[in-house]
């Protein structure tokens, strides 16, 4: 048993020790709270990404276009390709077409002698645009040097999200993603093709063919016909007076 | 015995587009045809590719200019006490059921079967070619800003519609240029009741003949209108003036036919996009 005395001892030590129990409780209630105005964590590197937009806010309100580079989360190792869906485990990295041209970092990886090769021998339909034509330019010019990215690649300065500003305004100053969005290898209007890769130019071209054939269906056998008529009667009218 | 058809606003907004679709078509199928002799020589006449577009946009400018006057010269044409009438009527361009009717019935007295129709002031083809250009150089002036400020349009609207403004503006000037230097041509000079020239548009006169043959509801309108005798108060063109005009006339009609037959030729070494 304790006595009396020695519980008179130990009293200011059980009273300090429970003031200080109820300071630390209180310390500790008052960090949760201040935890709670805190950022939400976040995985490293991954706070500028957005799922669609990726990092054009970040990039058009500092200007610097490829400081914040890193593969989003939205881009993981898995590749999986829109509308395409192979195998048991489609979205496993041997579900989908892996080697998508549009996608890797030598864009002729795998092609045999490519050294050998000229662009034109494969490419002849994109040699024939109004910037190879009119412009003069070659391939390299916007494409860059060996090895060539491909257009969808994270780090191509053709990628959609830097293409304007890494490609476009190095001749047209001010190019806005938006006007990258000018499609430079337009596809062949007539195409059918073309309805599925171009719908707008598509319509348009067959609608303008539309009108001139039905204009000149209408009006050039009625000219013609009319003129020949005419001249009938006059041959009709002269040899009648004569 | 001549009849007033033109007035001299009406014939100075003529000439007005002759000159400016003239040069805009060789300043335009000139860079077009760019890669070829043809378009080498004709861009050359306009001080070679880059000037050229220059030439181009500023006649444009003046071309949409000239459709801003005309618009309002079209408004104030209009009788607010008669609207139906004034836009509806005989003396109206508006296109009416009549003008298929009479379509319909060239096309079979070209071939022998009916009478040829009876035509007022407008003939069917005369709207048409009216009505071809309203809508088509508002639609080049729109499609042609938007290529010349590819920055400012893409402001509003996605890249890819230059390439549809593109394609727009060269086949609509294709349309227009060749129904201009085939059907307008041969109906206002080659056909036989107008060889060598129909003088009407330069003039402002048509023989009463003539009128009488190819617009018989419209003199007989003015016959009974009591405006005939009225109309008929006009002195022939001096023979300067006549010279003139035919040396015109037949300057922008070669310089058409330049165009249309080389068109034909080279293009199959452009493309249209």
């Amino acid at each position: 048993m304790v006595n009396k005395t020695e519980m008179r001892m130990w009293q200011p030590v059980v009273r300090s020790l429970r003031a200080s129990f109820w300071s630390v409780l209180g310390s500790l209630i008052w960090l949760l709270i201040l935890v709670t105005l805190l950022p939400n964590p976040a995985l490293a590197q991954g706070e500028m990404v957005t799922d669609i937009r990726r990092y054009r806010e970040r990039e058009l309100s500092t200007g610097y276009y490829e400081e914040y580079e890193v593969k989003s989360a939205r881009l993981v190792p898995i590749v999986s390709v829109p509308g395409i869906r192979r195998g048991l485990f489609p979205y496993s990295p041997t579900g989908a077409e892996v080697r998508i041209r549009t996608r890797l970092a030598d864009s002729h990886w795998g092609i045999k002698f490519y050294k050998d090769l000229r662009c034109e021998y494969c490419h002849i339909k994109e040699t024939r645009d109004i910037h190879t034509v009119r412009g003069n330019l070659t391939c390299r010019q916007c494409h860059g040097g060996e090895p060539i990215a491909s257009i969808n690649h994270y780090y191509s300065p053709m990628n959609p999200t830097r293409r304007h500003a890494y490609v476009c305004s190095k001749c047209h100053e001010g190019a806005s993603a938006s006007y990258a969005s000018y499609v430079i290898h337009a596809p062949n209007p007539a195409m059918l093709s073309t309805k599925e890769t171009f719908p707008v130019l598509f319509y348009v071209f067959w609608f303008m063919v539309a009108l001139a054939v039905g204009t000149f269906a209408v009006f050039l056998p009625h000219t013609a016909l009319w003129g020949l008529r005419e001249l009938l009667m006059k041959k009709e009218k002269t040899e009648g007076e004569s | 015995m001549l009849l007033k058809r033109f007035n001299r606003i009406q014939r100075l907004f003529h000439l007005f587009l002759i000159i400016t679709f003239l040069i805009q078509a060789g300043t335009g199928f000139g860079r077009l045809f760019i890669t070829t002799d043809f378009g080498r020589s004709l861009t050359s006449i306009f001080g070679g590719y880059e000037t050229a577009i220059v030439v181009h946009f500023w006649v444009g400018i003046l071309m949409m200019a000239g459709f801003t006057v005309h618009t309002i010269y079209l408004v104030t044409r209009i009788n607010r006490r008669d609207l139906v009438n004034s836009i509806l009527g005989p003396d109206s361009l508006v296109l009416g059921p009549q003008d298929a009717q009479h379509l319909f019935q060239r096309i079979l007295w070209t071939m022998g079967f009916g009478s040829s129709p009876q035509l007022d002031r407008w003939a069917y083809w005369e709207k048409f070619d009216y009505w071809s250009v309203f809508w088509g150089l508002p639609l080049l002036a729109v499609t042609g800003i938007m290529l010349k400020f590819p920055l400012l349009t893409t402001l509003f609207l996605p890249g890819w519609a230059l390439n549809i403004s593109g394609l727009l503006h060269r086949a609509e000037a294709i349309l227009a240029a060749s129904y201009i230097f085939i059907v307008h041509f041969f109906i206002g000079h080659l056909r036989p009741a107008s060889f060598p020239m129909n003088e009407a548009m330069f003039s402002g006169n048509v023989p009463l003949e003539e009128a009488v043959k190819e617009k018989p509801a419209w003199v007989e309108r003015l016959r009974q209108e009591g405006r005939l005798l009225e109309l008929m108060k006009v002195r022939p063109p001096a023979l300067w003036y006549r010279v003139l005009y035919f040396v015109f006339g037949y300057t922008a009609l070669g310089f058409g036919i330049y165009i249309l037959i080389n068109g034909i030729v080279y293009g199959r070494y452009i493309q249209l996009h």
